[in-house]
C-alpha cells in the first residue's frame, strides 16, 4: 500500500476536490488495499470486490466536495465502501462462493492436505462472516479486519459507539454458536 | 456470571474499556472462572477470523488506472457544507433575534395602548394605536342583537380578548422555545454521537 503522510493527503485531497485527478489517483492507490479489503470481508468475492472498490472511489469522487478535511478520510472511504458493498450484494442477491477458488491462491500452506484443511476451514468462518446481519457484518469487519477502534467505526459509520459495542457483541454472539466446532478444533491446532 | 460484565467482555478485548470499567472487568476477570474462558473463546473467535486470508487483488495502480479512467471530468456539485454549515449557525441567532424583535415590538404596544388608556398620547398617537384597541368584535356583536347579555356577555368578551391577544403570544413564544431547543437536542445528539457509551 501506497503510504501518504497526513499533511500530504489534506493537500491532495484539496487538489483532488479541485478536479486534479492525478491527486485523486494517488488517493485511490493509497487507500486502494484497505478498500479492497473492506468490501472483500463483506461480500466474500474477489471480482465483485474489485468492481464495488472501483464504484466506492467513483463514487467518492462524486462526493469529495463534502468531504470534511478534518475528519478522517480513511474511515470516510470505509463509509462508502461498506454501503457499496451492500448494495451490490443486494443487487446480485447472492452470497457468492467463488471466495473459495480465490482463498486456494493465496493459501501459504504448502502441503496439500493443509491446503484443503485451511480453505475448508477458512470457508466455513467466510459463510458466517457473510451470513451476518449487514450492520453487525460491517462493524465486525472494520474491527476484526481493519482493526479500528470503536471511535473509528463509529465515526466510518455514522452511528453511536455504544451501538458499535452492541452489533459487535452480537456479531460474535452468532458466529461463535455458528463456528462452535471449527473455533474448537482451531484452538486445538494453535496449541499443537 | 454478571450479564452486564459479559457484554464488556468483547470491549475488554478490543482495548476499549478505561478507568473504572476497565478495574471491574479486571477483578472480575480474577474470580470469574467462565468469564475468564468466554474471553479465550472470543480471542479463538478473533484469531481464526483473521487467520482467513485475503485473495491477490488487483494492484493499487491498475485499480487507480481503471478508476480514474472511469472518472467524470469534475468531481460533481456538492451541496455546499459551509452554506448549510453557515446556516446550522444562524438558525439559533434568528430564532433569538425573532423572539427579541417580538417581544420589544408587544412591550411597546402594551405600553402604547396602556398609555393611550390614560390619555397620555397626544390625538396623533392615539389614532396610530386604534388598532390594536382589545375591543371584542364578535361578543360584541352577539351582545347587540341580544343573544349575550350580562355574565355571559361579559364572559365571551373575556374569551374572545384572550383568543386574540393573550393565545397567540403564547403561541409564538412556546413555537420560538420549541424550535430553539430543537436546535440544542439536535446539537447535542451531534455532539454525544461520537462519545463513548457505557465504555469510560
Amino acid at each position: 500500500m501506497t503510504s501518504v503522510s497526513q499533511a500530504n493527503e489534506t493537500e491532495l485531497v484539496t487538489r483532488a476536490q479541485g478536479g486534479d485527478r492525478n491527486a485523486f489517483s494517488e488517493l485511490v492507490r493509497s487507500h486502494a488495499q484497505g478498500v479492497l479489503h473492506v468490501i472483500y470481508r463483506m461480500c466474500g468475492d474477489m471480482s465483485v470486490a474489485e468492481d464495488a472498490a472501483q464504484e466506492t472511489f467513483i463514487q467518492a469522487w462524486l462526493q469529495l466536495r463534502s468531504y470534511r478535511p478534518g475528519s478522517s478520510l480513511r474511515n470516510w472511504l470505509y463509509r462508502i465502501a461498506v454501503n457499496t458493498a451492500v448494495d451490490m450484494l443486494r443487487k446480485e442477491k447472492r452470497i457468492l462462493p467463488g471466495a473459495v477458488e480465490d482463498l486456494r491462491l493465496t493459501d501459504p500452506q504448502p502441503g496439500p492436505e493443509a491446503m484443503a484443511a485451511n480453505s475448508e476451514r477458512a470457508e466455513t468462518v467466510q459463510e458466517a462472516v457473510l451470513a451476518l446481519p449487514d450492520a453487525s457484518r460491517a462493524v465486525l469487519v472494520l474491527r476484526e479486519y481493519q482493526g479500528l477502534s470503536y471511535h473509528e467505526i463509529a465515526e466510518a459509520l455514522d452511528i453511536p459507539v455504544g451501538t458499535v459495542m452492541s452489533r459487535l457483541n452480537y456479531a460474535r454472539k452468532l458466529l461463535r454458536e455458528k463456528l462452535e466446532v471449527q473455533l474448537f478444533l482451531f484452538a486445538e491446532a494453535e496449541n499443537v | 456470571m454478571s450479564d452486564h460484565i459479559l457484554e464488556l467482555l468483547g470491549a475488554y478485548l478490543d482495548g476499549e474499556l478505561h478507568g473504572g470499567q476497565l478495574r471491574k472487568v479486571e477483578a472480575h476477570l480474577e474470580e470469574c472462572q467462565n468469564c475468564k474462558e468466554e474471553v479465550q473463546s472470543l480471542q479463538t473467535l478473533s484469531a481464526a477470523l483473521r487467520s482467513a486470508p485475503v485473495p491477490n487483488f488487483l494492484a493499487p495502480e491498475r485499480l487507480a488506472g481503471n478508476v480514474v479512467l472511469r472518472l467524470p471530468r469534475t468531481p460533481a456539485k456538492p451541496m455546499s457544507h459551509r452554506v448549510l454549515e453557515i446556516g446550522w449557525w444562524v438558525a439559533p441567532v434568528g430564532l433569538i433575534l425573532t423572539w427579541i424583535f417580538l417581544s420589544t415590538t408587544l412591550w411597546v404596544s402594551n405600553f402604547v395602548t396602556t398609555a393611550n388608556e390614560l390619555g397620555l398620547l397626544s390625538n396623533v398617537a392615539a389614532e396610530l394605536v386604534s388598532g390594536s384597541s382589545m375591543e371584542a368584535y364578535w361578543s360584541g356583536t352577539l351582545g347587540q342583537f341580544g343573544l349575550l347579555a350580562g355574565d355571559s356577555l361579559q364572559w365571551a368578551e373575556a374569551t374572545e380578548a384572550f383568543t386574540r391577544t393573550t393565545l397567540p403570544q403564547i403561541t409564538w413564544q412556546v413555537s420560538i422555545a420549541l424550535l430553539y431547543l430543537s436546535w440544542m437536542a439536535i446539537w447535542w445528539a451531534r455532539h454525544t454521537r461520537q462519545e463513548p457509551n457505557g465504555l469510560r
